[in-house]
C-alpha cells in the first residue's frame, strides 16, 4: 500500500485539503451556519489521516541488479 | 629435457614473459610510496613505488585514477606486472588509493581544492529534498548496520513509500564503481524515484575513502535525482556528501531529514481540530452574547416604555378623579335635582345621602 487511498489522494493531499477547510474557518467566509459542515468535512478528514498514517506500512524491495563493475 | 634450448624471437620471449607473469600474478595489490609522479600527453601517469630497498616503475591511464596522489604518498595499487615490448619492466595500475591516515588526508584536500574551484559544491546547486517522498531510491548495503537503522527509523516515522534498495559494497576498491552504477540506475528508469539516499555507517578514514572517489563525487554532483547522504563519519565531511544536495551526519538522521514523522503530523491534525472546534465555539458564544446583549437592550426598552405609560396613566387618572362627581361630593359638594321654586320638592345628593327637601326660600344671586 503505497502513500495513497482509492483515490489516489496521498497523505500530502489531505493535509492540504484539512489546511484550506482550516483556512475556511480563519476567513472572511466564516458562517456558523455552514461551520457545522465544514467541521464535519475536517473531522472525517483528520480520522482518514491518521488511519493512514497508522495503517500504511513502507514496501522495501532490494534490487536485483548487479551494480558491479 | 633440462637442459632442452628454447628458441623464441625476441617478441615471442617477451609475450612469453608475459603469460608467465599474467600467471603467476592475476591480482596482485602493493603498498608503496610514490616517487617521480608524472602525467604525460595529458592522459598518461607515471610514477615509481618504492619501499626502504627497492623500486618498481609503475604506468596507468589517467582517467583510472581516483584519487590525486603525488610524491610522497603511501597508495594501494592494484596492478598487472608487464614486460614492454622495449623490454622495460613495469606495473600497468588498474586502481589506486592513498593509504594511511596522511596520504588520504592529503589526497582528500587536493581533490576537494579542485573540486571547488569547479563548483561542484556551490550552495546554489544544491536542491530542496521533497517533503514527503514516495519513492524512494537507496543505495547501501542491506548488511550494513546504518542501513538497518535507516530503514527501521523511515518505517517508525512514515509509511506508504515504494523505498527500491540498490545493494552495493560501499567499502573498498568496487564500491565507487557500484554506486555509480547505482546512482546512473536510478536516473534512467521511465518513473524517476524522488530522491536518492546513499547509506553507509561509520568507519575508519580508509573504510570511507571510497566517498572521497572524484568519479563518485561527479556522479552524486551530476543526479537528475537529489541525493540525501547519510554516511557516518565524525570528522571531515567526505566529497560525496560536500557534493549531495543535503548530506546527514548518521543514517539515522537522513531517515529523520527524509520523512516527517507521522506522530508530529497526527498532533498537527489534532491542533487543527481544536482550533477549528475553539472558533466554532468561541463565535456561537460571540453570537450567543450578542443576542443576549439585543435582548437585554430590548427589555430595557420596553420597561422603559412600560414605565412612560404608566406614569402618563397615573396622569390622565388623576385628572379623571378630578372630574369624578363622587370625588366631588366628598369634597362637600352637593348635587341638586328639581325645579328650584318656594314651595316644590327637591332632590339633594351628597357623598353619603340621598335627601328630599321643600324649597322655602330662593334668593337670586
Amino acid at each position: 500500500m503505497l502513500n495513497q487511498n482509492n483515490n489516489s489522494e496521498t497523505i500530502n493531499d489531505k493535509m492540504i485539503r484539512l489546511n484550506s477547510l482550516v483556512s475556511w474557518f480563519e476567513s472572511d467566509d466564516f458562517t456558523v451556519e455552514k461551520a457545522i459542515e465544514k467541521y464535519r468535512q475536517a473531522e472525517a478528514l483528520a480520522k482518514d489521516i491518521e488511519r493512514e498514517l497508522n495503517e500504511f506500512k513502507n514496501e522495501v524491495k532490494v534490487l536485483k541488479q548487479n551494480f558491479a563493475d | 629435457m633440462e637442459n632442452q634450448e628454447i628458441q623464441l624471437s625476441v617478441s615471442e620471449f617477451i609475450d612469453l614473459s608475459n603469460q608467465v607473469l599474467d600467471g603467476a600474478f592475476p591480482n596482485v595489490v602493493l603498498t608503496g610510496e610514490v616517487s617521480s609522479f608524472k602525467i604525460n600527453q595529458g592522459k598518461f601517469v607515471f610514477f615509481d613505488l618504492k619501499d626502504d630497498e627497492s623500486t618498481v616503475p609503475c604506468f596507468m591511464m589517467l582517467f583510472s585514477l581516483r584519487h590525486p596522489i603525488e610524491d610522497g604518498m603511501t597508495v594501494a595499487i592494484h596492478a598487472k606486472p608487464k614486460l614492454t615490448k622495449w623490454g622495460k619492466f613495469s606495473l600497468t595500475v588498474q586502481r589506486v588509493r592513498p593509504v594511511g591516515e596522511g596520504s588520504i588526508k592529503k589526497s582528500y584536500e587536493i581533490l576537494k581544492s579542485k573540486l571547488t574551484k569547479e563548483g561542484l559544491f556551490a550552495t546554489e546547486k544544491k536542491r530542496q529534498l521533497p517533503e514527503m517522498p514516495k519513492n524512494i531510491g537507496v543505495i547501501s548495503s542491506v548488511q550494513a548496520a546504518g542501513y538497518a537503522d535507516f530503514i527501521k527509523i523511515i518505517g517508525d516515522r512514515w509509511g506508504g513509500m515504494l523505498v527500491d534498495v540498490a545493494q552495493v559494497r560501499v567499502q573498498g576498491d568496487v564500491a565507487s564503481e557500484q554506486i555509480i552504477g547505482a546512482i546512473n540506475h536510478f536516473n534512467q528508469q521511465s518513473v524517476l524515484p524522488e530522491i536518492i539516499v546513499i547509506i553507509r555507517g561509520g568507519g575508519s578514514a580508509d573504510d570511507l575513502s571510497v566517498f572521497n572517489d572524484e568519479r563518485l563525487t561527479r556522479a552524486v554532483a551530476s543526479s537528475r535525482i537529489p541525493i540525501l547522504t547519510g554516511i557516518g563519519h565524525e570528522t571531515d565531511l567526505s566529497l560525496v556528501d560536500m557534493a549531495a544536495d543535503v548530506a546527514a551526519s548518521t543514517p539515522s538522521n537522513a531517515a529523520e531529514i527524509i520523512v516527517p514523522d507521522k506522530n508530529d503530523t497526527i498532533d498537527k491534525v489534532a491542533d487543527r481540530m481544536r482550533y477549528i472546534v475553539h472558533k466554532t465555539l468561541g463565535s456561537v458564544d460571540g453570537i450567543l452574547a450578542e443576542t443576549k446583549n439585543c435582548l437585554d437592550k430590548a427589555v430595557d426598552d420596553l420597561t422603559a416604555r412600560y414605565d412612560e405609560y404608566v406614569s402618563q396613566l397615573g396622569l390622565i387618572e388623576g385628572k379623571l378623579e378630578a372630574y369624578n362627581p363622587s370625588s366631588i361630593l366628598e369634597r362637600g359638594y352637593v348635587i341638586l335635582r328639581g325645579d328650584q321654586k318656594v314651595g316644590e320638592q327637591i332632590g339633594l345628593e351628597t357623598a353619603k345621602n340621598y335627601i328630599k327637601a321643600e324649597v322655602l326660600h330662593v334668593k337670586s344671586k
